[in-house]
């Protein structure tokens, strides 16, 4: 005879609780993970064992000004124009320098040759102050939090000729021994060219923060 | 019936035993999802700023040249229309004349002032004051004019008028100038007293122009012209120490104002380069001369001391 669990209210609450005990054990279990984790967390010296967050994915805002000619584009649509070829051009710019750097051979050709020639010897022997720079050997990982950029560009006829960017860029490394944060506050003088924008002139630093 | 009470006792204790027990795991069950999902600590220290990844490091670098580079900075008599100038600026007469000598290696230079009546050859017009050559043939035949003087090659040149000297010098804000003597020039409309001075447009073509009252005439004239394009750099200087973004605003300024062959990226890259060189690092250099009469008219014999000068600069020599 087949009896609807309902119509038994005796095992009900055994079954209701045997259900309970069940999930309980799981969230417990997953709980006493978390917290496993967090106790190792706390230590200066955290393992590189325990998986880091995800990285965001790098996004440079830029908020642009422009100078025109008279008798060009409105200073707001040249503005509005120039915005997507300066993203691009600080996104690869902290991707060489940072996010693909990091691990790395060592070799900052692809950092390099975002330099117009005259400041590219310069660039080479400034690298720490550009880029992760000698630190990149020991870091796994870098995971952006902020990059953003504030440009005034100069405009010529139908398309930018130069322009001035202060680039601020925070993001988190990994490293065997830890993770730290690090920065690039930086003032770029831009040149562009019929490739894209090279950096004719910076004056930058990089480190922790202050 | 107490049996029967007893006997329906034990039922009702087992779902109260029961009930408490599932209200417990309950309890436990919500204390174990918050512990699973309330935010965790991370095993490495990413929020906690842990290790230091990297040592502070600051680097600067504007364009390397090694290199000299020559610019004839010219001012035309004409094509200002608010000075009642008309005509072309390429056709005027070059009433200023300052060949810009820098040693971009060593970050140092010249401006060597010339008078205008100097009295040269003119490649193809015999000889003739050297502000004629730009109205012979425009900038091109004064380039040559001044390269076969002083045996210097000429990168480019950089043109510009009365009106565009004053625009220039009203948009960037004007520019901080050592008067180096009381002048009241009423020919020239230049009323300034001695010392240092925030000069306006006017100010600035007033002193740039001021001849027939001063001492030197037009040796201290040529003399002020030098001063003033070093007076430029030098605020040019503070200006882009102050907000770098400035580079752009004096290059747009130059690109309404001047008319030069320095393609743009070149143009970029010495005004960058000229963040670094001090002022002071310039020598301003009238270039000797005697005046003297040609053919009924006032002119000025360059000197031998002028051909030794061009000599050292050729060689190198600028201090």
């Amino acid at each position: 005879m087949i009896v609807p669990a309902r119509s038994n209210p005796g095992r009900r609450p055994a079954v209701v609780a045997g259900l309970l005990a069940a999930l309980l054990l799981t969230a417990l279990v997953a709980g006493c993970t978390s917290g496993g984790r967090s106790g190792s967390g706390g230590q200066a010296t955290g393992s590189t064992a325990a998986p880091a967050a995800p990285a965001a994915p790098l996004e440079v805002q830029v908020a642009a000004t422009a100078r025109v000619p008279p008798g060009e584009l409105s200073a707001k649509q040249a503005a509005k124009q120039a915005a997507p070829g300066l993203e691009k051009f600080l996104d690869r710019y902290l991707t060489e320098a940072y996010v693909d750097a990091a691990g790395g051979d060592g070799n900052w050709s692809g950092l390099l040759g975002l330099f117009d020639t005259p400041v590219r010897a310069s660039a080479r022997k400034q690298l720490d102050a550009l880029s992760l720079g000698a630190a990149a050997a020991d870091v796994s990982a870098v995971r952006p939090s902020r990059a953003s950029a504030r440009a005034v560009v100069l405009y010529g006829p139908q398309r930018p000729e130069a322009a001035t960017v202060r680039l601020a860029f925070d993001a988190t490394a990994d490293t065997a021994q830890g993770s730290g944060q690090v920065h690039l506050r930086s003032v770029l003088q831009l040149l562009a060219t019929g490739e894209g924008w090279r950096i004719a002139a910076f004056d930058s630093r990089t480190g922790p923060p202050k | 019936m107490t049996r029967g009470q007893v006997a329906g006792s034990p039922p009702r204790r087992r779902r109260a035993v029961a009930l408490v027990g599932v209200a417990g795991l309950v309890v436990a069950l919500v204390a174990g999802l918050v512990v699973a999902v309330s935010p965790r600590r991370p095993a490495t220290a990413q929020e906690g700023a842990a290790v230091t990844v990297q040592r502070a490091h600051a680097g600067s670098a504007t364009p390397a040249f090694n290199k000299r580079i020559v610019l004839l900075t010219i001012g035309s008599d004409s094509g200002a229309p608010k000075f009642g100038r008309g005509g072309s600026m390429e056709r005027g007469r070059a009433d200023a004349l300052q060949l810009v000598v820098l040693d971009a290696a060593k970050h140092r230079g010249a401006v060597l002032s010339f008078p205008r009546d100097s009295y040269v050859p003119i490649p193809g017009h015999g000889t003739n004051k050297i502000n004629a050559a730009m109205a012979f043939g425009g900038p091109p035949l004064l380039v040559a004019t001044f390269e076969r003087l002083t045996g210097l090659t000429i990168d480019y040149y950089a043109l510009t008028s009365f009106d565009g000297l004053t625009d220039m010098v009203n948009k960037v804000g004007g520019v901080q100038v050592n008067v180096d003597m009381n002048l009241r020039d009423h020919f020239a409309g230049a009323f300034l007293d001695k010392g240092r001075r925030k000069l306006n447009g006017g100010q600035a073509l007033a002193y740039a122009r001021a001849r027939k009252t001063l001492p030197g005439g037009d040796f201290d004239r040529s003399r002020h012209q030098g001063q003033l394009l070093l007076s430029g750099l030098g605020t040019f200087q503070r200006q882009v120490a102050e907000n770098p973004a400035r580079v752009m605003t004096w290059l747009d300024v130059l690109r309404d104002e001047v008319r030069t062959d320095v393609p743009f990226p070149e143009l970029l890259r010495l005004a960058l380069l000229a963040t670094k060189v001090p002022p002071s690092s310039f020598k301003n250099l009238p270039v000797p001369g005697a005046a003297g009469m040609a053919g009924g008219a006032s002119v000025v014999h360059l000197q031998p001391s002028a051909y030794s000068l061009f000599a050292r600069i050729r060689a190198g020599k600028l201090s």
